[in-house]
């Protein structure tokens, strides 16, 4: 029976990423990392796409490995395909994920944590001891670990939040069911991002292209099931493709939940702390969810870190994880989260005439903020929904 | 609150299913889990609500008759 300080649950970005500062706040405590998969970072079920400032916090993509695109572009599309060009938007990077994930997790070896692959935590429970006893299942034997916290980094269907008695379930219209093909041998502009919005295309959410190189892109969309007429994301991502790439090669394929939503109402309980998907830590605007759970992996790593240092691991010393978060992040999530709401409500018609208005200024001039007042001009509804976004 | 006895529930179809959890966090009463790269259903917890149905990606989960 392995006594550990701190055991982290799941080794994608927060995970792998709490391991690592933990091990970096408190060099001397036991950190060990499992991953369920037999490989970190795969299967691969993300588009890939991150912002430069939010990854540099913790590695450095140039020249990087783990890299598969830089991206200098975002084009938005309206449903009738007019096009939006937002060049120079602010750089971000497509990444090569199962790299990208397996460098994560050699960050937090190297930083002394044990990292454990096609190791599956079945269960966890209380034993008087002060201790979370966590069943671990592992090349057919399983182990019991007996740690002083557990971090819940273990994704969309998170079990460790549910061992721990925190509510972590989702209404079905915050829940984005995504589908997505590496499509190869297709046309489109390597350096851009592009972003399509359309009900008909892919109702409650949106339809992507992330290039990993030239000819080569996630090609994918998440749609919200109660806003869909009956097909499921697989079938609508088919329809779309068939229509816009008939000819670009499906070489991958992949398809998982996206949760919209916002933080969980609460983030640790006695001797735990959830972190990253499991604690719904995604942006509920755009969906992405890497730069967030890294940041949540290193507040919770070193919130455990220091906890266990202060022989105090419990639920009111572990809650000024949930405030550090909530002040990082977590807020802003509540405010993209109430303009999602808002902007679910403009239907295929109105997005057009938008894209044709935004258009009308000439691309140097697009500044988000001319963007803005010349939309709410000449489309006095999204006065509620721009409003709503500064309360 | 006594459970009742729903007239359908739901089954997965592992043939279909990618393991993806995205309907874990959907079920109301947790019935959903994913554990050894199996997911399972439980019957004597599901409530026949539904709410798992529609957002499959790949449509690998449906009602059947509660026996």
């Amino acid at each position: 029976m392995p006594d550990v300080d701190i055991l982290v649950v799941g080794a994608g970005p927060a995970g792998a990423v709490a391991a690592w500062h933990a091990k970096l706040a408190a060099p001397e405590l036991d950190v060990v990392l499992l991953e369920r998969d037999r490989a970190v970072g795969a299967p691969v079920r993300c588009a890939e796409g991150v912002g430069d400032a939010g990854l540099r916090e913790f590695v450095n993509p140039d020249g990087a490995a783990w890299v598969s695109r830089r991206i200098t572009d975002v084009i938005f599309q309206a449903p009738d395909d007019t096009e939006i060009v937002l060049a120079n938007s602010g750089l971000g990077w497509i990444l090569d994920r199962t790299r990208f994930d397996a460098c994560l997790a050699a960050e937090a070896a190297a930083a002394g944590a044990a990292v454990l692959v096609g190791a599956e935590a079945t269960g966890m429970g209380r034993n008087g001891d002060d201790r979370w006893h966590v069943r671990v299942k592992e090349r057919g034997r399983e182990d019991v670990y007996r740690a002083r916290v557990v971090i819940g980094a273990d994704g969309v269907e998170t079990m460790v939040g549910r061992w721990a008695g925190l509510d972590t379930r989702v209404p079905s219209r915050d829940m984005e069911s995504c589908a997505q093909y590496v499509l190869q041998g297709i046309e489109f502009n390597p350096n851009a991002i592009y972003l399509q919005f359309s009900n008909a295309i892919a109702p409650g959410g949106y339809a992507w292209i992330f290039p990993k190189a030239v000819g080569v892109a996630n090609v994918g969309l998440g749609i919200v099931s109660l806003r869909a007429d009956g097909r499921n994301a697989r079938q609508y991502l088919d329809d779309w493709i068939g229509r816009r790439f008939p000819a670009g090669a499906r070489t991958g394929y992949t398809v998982g939940g996206v949760i919209v939503h916002t933080t969980i109402k609460k983030t640790y309980a006695d001797g735990v702390l959830v972190a990253g998907d499991a604690a719904h830590m995604l942006n509920p605007l755009s969906g992405g969810g890497i730069n967030n759970a890294m940041k949540a992996g290193r507040l919770a790593g070193c919130t455990a870190a220091a906890a266990v240092r202060e022989h105090d691991t419990s639920e009111s010393r572990l809650a000024s994880y949930h405030k550090a978060w909530m002040d990082l992040l977590g807020e802003d999530h509540l405010k993209y989260y109430r303009l999602k709401q808002a902007l679910e409500h403009m239907d295929d018609a109105f997005l057009n005439a938008l894209a044709r208005t935004v258009n009308k200024i000439p691309s140097d001039k697009r500044t988000l903020g001319r963007v803005l007042m010349k939309a709410i001009v000449k489309h006095p509804q999204l006065i509620p929904v721009v409003a709503g976004f500064f309360v | 609150m006594r459970r009742v006895t729903p007239d359908t529930i739901a089954v997965v179809d592992l043939a279909v299913c990618d393991r993806c959890g995205l309907c874990l966090p959907l079920c109301p009463p947790e019935a959903i889990h994913l554990e050894l790269n199996t997911l399972t259903v439980d019957d004597a917890t599901c409530t026949g609500c539904e709410k798992c149905i529609a957002p499959c990606p790949v449509g690998a989960l449906a009602m059947v008759a509660y026996a």
